[in-house]
């Protein structure tokens, strides 16, 4: 490691930030919504992750589909999956706690296992959104990390005007900040369940899509994914869209920062040390409620 | 009847709550609801509207039956619900609570004459349309529930202590709000620890006590009863 940083060090560390914390910020919204409408802890979320990177890799590997309509086909297939796992597995469940943890568990495992049968051994990787570097006044830039920056940034932005402007979103901003007062306005808490698990599935399948496209497929992907969501919604605060926004940013530069001095493993530890700083120094997150 | 209670049981962890009660609300009235602290009032309103499914008896409103009904399917049928507490979306705009108070409202320009109708009654949520619902007056949290759930235009209204918290001021403000809305057609049930407030404006009145109603009549003769002076009024 050299004393003196080149510009270009400078530039890539933070591109790489921006694009991992784009990619954080599509997992950990989903996680954040599914949990402040259903007040569910979703474990098989990275599970969705992974299998809207495998349906990529299916559809435009192994079929020859353009890599942008199989990103697009499995986002509506991921959600819809999504949709599935609410209607089949969790409304039965009404609302008893444990139930939850056990069976979005047991379905991680299931997910897991499902995928790992079906795909051949081996090294497995989606094509590059966009191949090559892009020379900004000398200074090189990969052009699919800039890719994945705007998809990210694109739908952070559909999803915080649906939120904010649709009567539908704002029948879920609604649930997920007061339950009954919601209730006692006809909204129906099953349509919310349903959309925010479909809602949240779709994202975290763009999410696997791009990580796909910078990192190597495994069936095992979800897991590590599922804690980098869990710590953006302990850092930006739960049920807050600008705070997992927040989080992400934080959490994709300071890791590519310290990648940059100390290696990469640290991208794996610092995870685990800022939810336990948080956890002491400030619980309710950057932006949480109470 | 718009709405008619027929020897309703409650029951919350292997107590019975309300034991036998049965009343009813006239169309176009305002009915009052008295008793003190667990004595049953807010369980009884949260068994009609679905939050808690009776153990047994009947509620029938506007001529359907439903208890063991969820609450969307209840609401739907014209029922407002002004929770104990308000039950607000603290982090929405007085704008976006009124919004989603009107969900089950299909047409958009009737949405909009409704808001400039609440607007009318609650001139001050008008002044503070982008404000935080958490960031308001106690008082104008009040007013914000109470037009939210008339947003959605019920033919009965719900009120749930509406006077908990507030100066003698903003009691007299909400009593006559109360008044107002009854005179816009819709009826109201009214439960209250506020008896003076309750019973001066209200035509019918029903006293609670630990689950079951052991007075009830005209609102005026109530006010006057030496036992409801003696536990309600402090006289």
């Amino acid at each position: 490691m050299g004393v003196t940083l080149s510009g270009q060090d400078v530039i890539q560390t933070i591109i790489n930030g921006l694009c991992m914390g784009g990619m954080y910020i599509l997992i950990g919204m989903g996680l954040t919504i599914i949990l402040s409408i259903m007040n569910i802890l979703q474990f098989a979320h990275g599970e969705v992750y992974m299998l809207g990177a495998f349906t990529v890799y299916f559809l435009c590997v192994l079929h020859g589909v353009n890599l942008y309509l199989a990103v697009l086909v499995s986002m509506f297939t991921t959600a819809i999956i999504g949709l599935l796992i609410e209607r089949i597995l969790l409304r039965p469940l009404k609302g008893v706690f444990m139930s939850y943890v056990c069976v979005t568990t047991g379905l991680s495992l299931i997910m897991q296992t499902a995928v790992l049968l079906s795909f051949t051994k081996g090294t497995k990787q989606l094509p590059s959104l966009w191949k090559g570097p892009l020379d900004v006044y000398g200074v090189f830039i990969s052009k699919e990390r800039i890719v994945a920056i705007v998809i990210a940034l694109f739908l952070t932005l559909g999803l915080y005007i649906f939120l904010k402007q649709t009567k539908y979103g704002l029948a879920m901003t609604a649930s997920a900040q007061n339950r009954e007062g919601a209730l006692m306005q006809g909204i129906n808490p099953n349509v919310m369940s349903a959309m925010a698990m479909a809602i949240g599935s779709g994202l975290a399948a763009v999410g696997g899509a791009l990580g796909g496209s910078i990192f190597n497929l495994d069936p095992y992907m979800g897991g590590l994914a599922f804690l980098k969501g869990i710590t953006l919604i302990v850092i930006g605060g739960l049920g807050s869209i600008p705070g997992t926004v927040v989080g992400g940013l934080i959490l994709g530069i300071a890791e590519s920062v310290l990648a940059l001095f100390f290696g990469s493993q640290m991208g794996i530890i610092l995870p685990l040390i800022l939810v336990i700083a948080f956890l002491v120094f400030r619980p309710k997150g950057l932006f949480g409620h109470d | 009847m718009l709405l008619e209670i027929k020897n309703l049981w409650v029951n919350y962890g292997g107590s019975d709550i309300l034991k036998g009660i049965s009343f009813e609300v006239e169309e176009g009235s305002i009915v009052t609801y008295l008793g003190n602290n667990g004595a049953g009032k807010s369980t009884t309103l949260r068994a009609i509207c679905g939050l808690k499914p009776p153990a047994s008896g009947e509620i029938w409103f506007n001529g359907k039956r439903i208890d063991g009904k969820l609450p969307e399917d209840i609401i739907k049928l014209g029922l407002g619900h002004v929770l104990e507490g308000r039950a607000l979306f603290p982090y929405m705009s007085v704008l976006e609570n009124l919004v989603v108070g009107a969900y089950l409202q299909k047409n958009r320009r009737q949405i909009n004459s409704t808001l400039e109708e609440v607007y009318t009654h609650f001139p001050r949520l008008k002044e503070r349309v982008s404000q935080q619902a958490r960031t308001l007056s106690g008082g104008e949290q009040q007013m914000l529930a109470i037009a939210r759930a008339l947003m959605g235009k019920p033919k009965l209204l719900l009120l749930d202590e509406p006077s908990l918290g507030l100066s003698p001021l903003m009691i007299k403000e909400i009593g006559k709000i109360i008044q107002e809305i009854q005179k816009r057609g819709t009826s109201v049930l009214l439960v209250e620890q506020n008896a003076r407030l309750a019973l001066g404006i209200a035509q019918t009145g029903y006293v609670l006590e630990t689950g079951e109603i052991v007075l009830s009549g005209d609102a005026k003769i109530l006010l006057n009863d030496p036992q409801v002076k003696r536990a309600y009024l402090g006289i």
